[in-house]
């Protein structure tokens, strides 16, 4: 072959047949090197994570009973479950999506259609950005000093609101981004046929971001499903059965918080059991809105 | 229309099931270190009286903090509140229960209460002063030990804690340079050695550095099976961690002469007192907002003094002298509005 390409009219090293030769074997070499230590890193990431998962499986697993989702957290040596805990978790994490999630869907739509170029839509996305990567403990202590000292008492409401103060900025951040990818020929489309503003948005924009944002919202709720810090001084915690929102409720992360320190066999295992059930809690909500989320044929 | 049915009949479900709600419930939040009792207190006592308690474990300081704020029915803490504040907040502090601090070790071939130390070497431990296990003070205290020559490694809680308060308080009153040098707190300035948060992670630290030394509540120890020591007492005598010395060192206590009941349980009299013995705290305001709440909180702890002192035992922890409790009792019906 080396004849033929000196036939060729050829620029440059590959007029050389041993100079194209050397050149590609180099960057072969160096394109094995460069996926060698991606491959690596990517191993090290996996690794953490199977790891955790293991970890998670070998000592939860073996805690798991039907009496921890009938009975209600215990002293020690009582056997206890987690119901009041599991409970208390599953409505204040909807509660805190559901108020959070309005809220940011509308600030991102905002941001996304109706702020271009104003001071304002700036500060909102500017101080958004900011309260994403607030640490949790101060939005604790910010509901704690709005809702739970004026009002005289820890709540499953202001559990909540903390909890929606996390979820907004996450989904502010997405809905805005996924709306900004939507083509504006679509928009000019929707425009053309005379439909006003608000149509195309809703109808239009919405629709076609539909699975971005509601990516947004799973991650907002895994990340407040795992949350301690923001609960601990809003809805404190509670050992007994309550659903009441007006009181403390209870948590599965503070129940890990309490329990995982403790010098107690079995409290220690059902610290084990509950990040077992947030972790796999979280994964199959994420599984259930793959499926839900699929596109239709 | 279907899932607004569901949403009914689950609704209806949920109010079915949570009709034991109704039943009183009492909130109390602070110290950690009596948070078993107080679960195991608050499981007989609704059975008995049908008072739920919720009480939860954020440390003793967030407790105080919590009842000043008046966001709880009632705040707990292990280091007692000075007479000033408790007057500024209008509160009155009484004890709940009496525990005890070990001092755990990791020396390879000593066993569980095997070492005896006494609070002079555990001082000059933590001051950096004694720095082997062979050190000839600590091998003199214990002939027919073989210590290593093995680097001693002095461990504290990291966080805010009551038992830092408590283990630094022993250490203030049985050393005069401790006192002037380092003092007692929920936390203070170390001399030497390294910090680990929370009693797991002291005991953690422990198990896992050879030569390490630290403290944790006796009933940590005892349920983790940790290397607790002897201590000499200030008869002289070298006691082993046990119900029976904690009892002892609680009865030598002088609480006729304890303002706000702050009792000082270190180092008493007393041939078989155990020295690092202490009480812990419940505040109560004086003016309650809810007068039914408060009267709950009362009847709890009159409940918790008249039939808890078994589950107290069973836990590693010592109730109160009869006596204590009808100054309790009385002091509650004079200064708590009704």
């Amino acid at each position: 072959m080396t004849g033929a390409s000196q036939t060729i009219h050829a620029s440059g090293p590959a007029r050389d047949g041993k100079i194209a030769d050397r050149l590609a074997r180099k960057r072969r070499f160096q394109n094995h090197v460069v996926q060698g230590l991606c491959l690596f890193a990517t191993a090290i990431g996996l690794a953490f994570l199977v790891l955790i998962l293991a970890t998670l499986l070998h000592l939860g697993v073996k805690g798991l009973s039907l009496g921890v989702f009938t009975t209600v957290t215990k002293p020690p040596g009582s056997n206890g479950g987690l119901l009041n805990a599991i409970l208390g978790s599953l409505i204040q994490t909807a509660l805190g999506t559901a108020i959070g999630t309005p809220i940011g869907l509308l600030v991102g739509t905002y941001l996304a259609e109706y702020s271009a170029g104003s001071k304002l839509g700036d500060a909102v996305r500017f101080v958004s950005d900011v309260l994403l990567s607030a640490p949790s403990i101060l939005i604790g202590l910010f509901v704690y000093t709005l809702l739970v000292t004026p009002f005289g008492g820890f709540s499953g409401w202001a559990g909540s609101v903390a909890l929606a103060v996390i979820v907004i900025p996450i989904v502010v951040r997405t809905t805005e981004d996924m709306l900004r990818l939507i083509p504006v020929a679509m928009r000019e489309a929707a425009v053309a046929l005379g439909a006003p503003k608000w149509k195309s948005i809703v109808f239009i924009c919405y629709r076609a971001a539909r699975d971005g944002i509601a990516t947004g919202v799973l991650l907002a709720i895994a990340r407040i499903a795992g949350e301690t810090a923001p609960l601990l001084f809003t809805s404190l915690g509670n050992l007994n059965w309550s659903v009441d929102l007006g009181k403390p409720m209870a948590s599965l992360p503070v129940t890990i918080y309490q329990y995982a320190g403790s010098p107690f066999d079995d409290w220690v295992q059902l610290a084990w059991v509950a990040a077992l059930l947030i972790t796999f809690g979280v994964l199959a909500l994420n599984v259930l809105a793959r499926i839900v989320l699929r596109p239709r044929s | 229309m279907q899932i607004p049915s569901y949403f009914t009949a689950s609704m209806l479900a949920l109010s079915l099931v949570a009709t034991p709600a109704l039943a009183q419930q009492i909130t109390g939040a602070g110290a950690t270190f009596p948070a078993p009792v107080y679960a195991k207190w608050g499981e007989a006592a609704k059975a008995a009286t049908g008072l739920e308690l919720n009480y939860q474990a954020i440390g003793s300081g967030a407790g105080q903090t919590q009842i000043f704020n008046r966001t709880v029915d009632f705040g707990a803490s292990d280091a007692p509140v000075d007479s000033a504040k408790l007057k500024s907040a209008n509160l009155l502090q009484f004890p709940a229960v009496m525990g005890a601090l070990s001092a755990i070790v990791n020396i390879p071939g000593v066993e569980i209460d095997q070492l005896k130390l006494s609070g002079e070497i555990i001082t000059e431990m933590y001051l950096g002063k004694i720095t082997k296990w062979n050190d000839p003070k600590i091998v003199e205290l214990n002939k027919g030990v073989t210590l290593p020559n093995l680097a001693i490694a002095p461990v504290y809680r990291a966080d805010g804690s009551g038992t830092t308060y408590v283990w630094t308080s022993y250490l203030s009153t049985v050393s005069p340079e401790w006192k002037s040098q380092v003092g007692s707190g929920t936390s203070v300035k170390w001399v030497a050695g390294n910090g680990a948060k929370g009693n797991d992670g002291v005991a953690a630290t422990v198990r896992q550095v050879k030569g390490a030394i630290g403290y944790v509540e006796n009933a940590y120890a005892i349920q983790n099976k940790l290397t607790t020591t002897q201590l000499r007492n200030k008869a002289g005598n070298f006691v082993k961690p046990s119900l029976a010395s904690f009892a002892a060192a609680a009865e030598n206590a002088d609480w006729k002469n304890a303002p706000d009941y702050a009792i000082n349980l270190i180092d008493t009299q007393g041939a078989n007192s155990w020295p690092i013995v202490s009480a812990t705290f419940i505040l109560l305001p004086k003016d309650p907002k809810d007068t039914v709440r408060s009267a709950n909180v009362m009847k709890f702890f009159d409940w918790a003094y008249k039939n808890g002192a078994d589950i107290a035992k069973s836990l590693e922890y010592i109730a109160l002298p009869t006596a204590v409790q009808d100054a309790v009792r009385a002091s509650w019906k004079a200064e708590i509005k009704g």
